[in-house]
């Protein structure tokens, strides 16, 4: 398998604290993959180490097969990156920074300049000062900066913080492009999974500072289920009574008061006919499909899944 | 390496730093004179006394240093601007070597150019209102050209002494500063205290300490260098 960016092993420590731990992480050539995880859970640290801002406490990361090290870097003329927000020499003009960018990577070609801040809407305007600019044209130019050079690898961490909804759309539209005229591949990190579910092929889930699970989006898909879900204030006696009078096995306590069955031979009006029956109270009785969000909020917050 | 020095030069303020020269030139080459008016006829004595004043009065560009060390150095690290460059496939050692050789060089060549001015005004104004004893010598103007190069290369690395502890490992403009300050004082307040120091030995133990503290931010940048 060709892998862009392959990790064994990645901890980052700093004093006693772990930050990252054990991260073994693989991302194929030309595909879109998605960090996902809760604020601090470890990505934007994880992005840091694949891009030489940091080092790493331990384990190993190879760019383009090869192994990353201070000494040993140049994988990262490969790469094109935003790492919490966009950088700049605020004193120099969007042109300026961009050149420098240019220059530092051994890169010489004042027309990649000009297409990249078309790329990113900011044609016209490259003689202004990013001093002068306001968040959500610094984060363009910053994707134009990551882009300029078509680097192989893209990494982007929040790319659509400080954009308006236009600019989320073209950042999306940008992306896609990019990865499928170009064969870029991409590292994206996000919060907002809507956001994620759009764009990318596989999704890695973070949680404390591990990579709890990678998935493609399409088997994620795949394993929607329904279930139906019932609200009571007697758990128990409404779980013996599914058990061993309607037979069903494949059943969850979610909450104190919430059962949910994932096997449906039965209807919801015949279960609830059941319980009522055998004067169970049920407050609440639907038949629900569980959501990508769903998903993904059971193993962000450490639940089990059942399919 | 020439390459990366420019590129350290293209990213800073380019109009307050040459404004900076232009002042700081500006002010130390009327030193000389102004001390012999103001504070202490003895100053002209001599030739030879007045270039041990514009010895003394050139340790203002040490100040100049740590200027620098704070544009090129800690503000990197303050804006987190410093992000960027390690993210480039160039080593982080490189990378200090960069600017200090960019550092360097620019304060080298301003102290050397300084010296060149302070001379030449000197000799002008003496020329003009006769205020220094005597004519210079040959042995005046050799002593003068030689002590030029040497003490610019003095100054250079004493500027430096800042660098590994307030610019590297602290990142504080404001020691950085004050420190740079006590530099260029040290010879006046080790004289004010009544204590004789030879001036070389002082020279001396200050440009090993500037080396040091290069030779130190080389070292551990990669260890204290996380942005």
């Amino acid at each position: 398998m060709d892998y862009v960016v392959q990790t064994n092993g990645l901890t980052k420590k700093v004093k006693d604290k772990v930050l990252v731990s054990n991260v073994n992480l693989h991302i194929k050539k030309g595909e879109i993959y998605g960090f996902l995880g809760q604020n601090g859970a470890g990505k934007t640290t994880i992005m840091k180490m694949l891009t030489g801002l940091i080092h790493p406490s331990s384990g190993e990361i190879a760019l383009f097969g090869e192994r990353l090290t201070e000494n040993k870097k140049s994988g990262l003329k490969r790469v094109g990156s935003i790492i919490e927000y966009p950088l700049f020499y605020e004193h120099l003009t969007a042109r300026e920074n961009l050149q420098l960018h240019c220059e530092y990577l051994g890169f010489y070609d004042q027309k990649a300049i000009t297409q990249a801040l078309d790329m990113v809407h900011l044609k016209g305007i490259e003689g202004k000062k990013v001093k002068d600019f306001s968040l959500g044209m610094k984060q363009r130019l910053g994707i134009g900066r990551a882009i300029i050079t078509k680097p192989e690898l893209i990494v982007l961490d929040e790319p659509t913080n400080g954009l308006d909804p236009i600019g989320i759309k073209d950042m999306r539209d940008l992306i896609r492009m990019l990865n499928k005229e170009y064969g870029m591949t991409f590292l994206l990190s996000s919060h907002i999974l809507g956001e994620m579910e759009q764009v990318v092929d596989r999704i890695g889930v973070i949680r404390d500072g591990q990579l709890v699970n990678e998935v493609t989006l399409a088997d994620i898909r795949k394993q929607q289920t329904e279930y139906i879900e019932i609200v009571t204030s007697n758990v128990e006696k409404s779980v013996y009574l599914l058990e061993y009078e309607l037979r069903i096995s494949n059943m969850k306590i979610v909450e104190d008061n919430r059962i949910r069955i994932y096997d449906l031979t039965l209807s919801p009006s015949e279960i609830s006919k059941a319980l009522i029956l055998h004067q169970i109270d049920i407050e609440e009785i639907q038949k629900h499909t569980s959501t990508l969000e769903d998903y993904f909020y059971q193993i962000i917050h450490g639940g089990e899944q059942h399919v | 390496m020439f390459k990366l020095m420019e590129l350290e030069w293209r990213k800073l303020k380019q109009k307050m730093v040459m404004g900076e020269i232009i002042i700081y030139a500006g002010i130390l080459m009327f030193m000389p004179i102004f001390f012999i008016k103001m504070v202490s006829a003895d100053f002209g004595q001599s030739y030879a006394t007045i270039i041990q004043l514009i010895l003394a009065i050139q340790m203002g560009w040490v100040l100049f240093g740590a200027s620098l060390i704070n544009q090129v150095v800690i503000d990197e690290y303050k804006n987190k601007t410093f992000s960027l460059s390690f993210g480039y496939p160039i080593s982080r050692k490189k990378l200090i070597i960069a600017k200090v050789l960019f550092i360097s060089l620019v304060v080298f060549l301003c102290t050397l150019v300084s010296f060149l001015l302070s001379g030449i005004v000197t000799y002008l104004l003496d020329h003009l209102f006769y205020i220094i004893n005597g004519q210079p010598t040959v042995a005046d103007i050799t002593s003068f050209a030689s002590k030029m190069i040497i003490h610019s290369f003095f100054i250079t690395l004493i500027s430096f002494i800042p660098l590994f502890f307030f610019g590297i490992w602290k990142r504080a403009t404001i020691p950085t500063v004050i420190c740079a300050m006590f530099l260029m004082q040290f010879q006046n307040f080790s004289s004010l205290l009544n204590i004789n120091l030879n001036s070389d030995l002082v020279n001396a133990g200050l440009c090993l300490l500037g080396a040091v503290s290069v030779f130190l931010s080389i070292k551990m940048v990669d260890r204290v260098g996380d942005v």
